[in-house]
């Protein structure tokens, strides 16, 4: 047992949202990208996360987990082909295949993590003010 | 030598209690940090902790076996998913329950001072 309970969980989990964040900057950032080193357009990136194990608790029961981003995977839905044959990535028709990037999923993604964020931060306060009020304990 | 000094049941009771509050802050910090894992399922401190310590102390013998008595963590199987992800967590209860705890470990940590304090004042005869 440590002093500040349960920080190096909360740790993990706040590097995992902020990961979380950074993509979500990287998908609106990309919103108009229609070229890309593999070629084709941008495709979204969505991030999906996974526990780790910290610690045993005890000889049996569950341990203690804290969570780590598990994979970054490529949203391979097709994205809307807009008619614009000025477009230097236009194809015979004149059609550009944009990114499948929606920015309203984008915004809900960033509230949903910054809120996470906020609530693990919470509980990392929160286990500092335990310390140090058993840091008390006899004063 | 000391030891006995510290024996009294309220002193034994609310170390043992602290030591839960503790371990039930980590398995909150380890709720909220999976609040979005699919399957995940939510993490308390056993409930038999409490039910032991109960017969403990209706039995007089806590200080005696006060060593042997240790909270541990188990999957809160009461808790439903209303989510497709299976996942159990409902982070509005967790940061409820999170701030009862830390009220929990206020009083406990109180609590042992005090006894400290009276102790050290039997002894000094000042605070």
């Amino acid at each position: 047992m440590n002093l500040l309970s349960g920080i190096d969980i909360t740790a993990g989990a706040l590097n995992a949202q902020k990961t979380r964040l950074d993509i979500v900057a990287q998908n609106i950032a990309n919103a108009q990208t229609t070229r890309t080193p593999n070629g084709g357009p941008y495709q979204r990136q969505v991030v999906s996360f996974e526990t780790a194990l910290m610690r045993q608790s005890g000889s049996n029961g569950p341990g203690l987990q804290s969570v780590r981003v598990g994979t970054i995977t490529a949203d391979r839905t097709p994205g809307q082909q807009v008619y614009n044959p000025q477009h230097p990535d236009a194809d015979r028709d004149g059609l550009v295949t944009m990114p499948n990037v929606n920015l309203s999923y984008e915004m809900v993604d960033l509230i949903t993590a910054s809120r996470a964020y906020e609530a693990n931060l919470s509980v990392a306060k929160n286990a500092r003010t335990m310390a140090m009020k058993a840091l008390e304990i006899g004063k | 030598m000391i030891d006995p000094v510290f024996q009294s049941g309220n002193y034994e009771l609310a170390r043992k209690l602290l030591d839960a509050t503790a371990l039930r802050h980590e398995a909150i910090a380890t709720n909220v940090a999976n609040a979005e894992t699919p399957g995940f399922h939510r993490l308390d401190v056993s409930p038999d902790f409490a039910q032991q310590l109960r017969t403990r102390m209706e039995a007089g013998d806590l200080a005696a076996t006060s060593s042997t008595i240790n909270p541990h963590l188990v999957e809160d199987l009461n808790a439903r998913s209303i989510r497709p992800d299976g996942n159990t967590v409902e982070i509005e209860h967790e940061l409820l329950a999170m701030n009862r705890n830390a009220v929990e470990f206020d009083y406990l940590s109180d609590v042992v001072s005090g006894n400290l304090k009276q102790l050290r004042l039997a002894i000094t005869g000042h605070a």
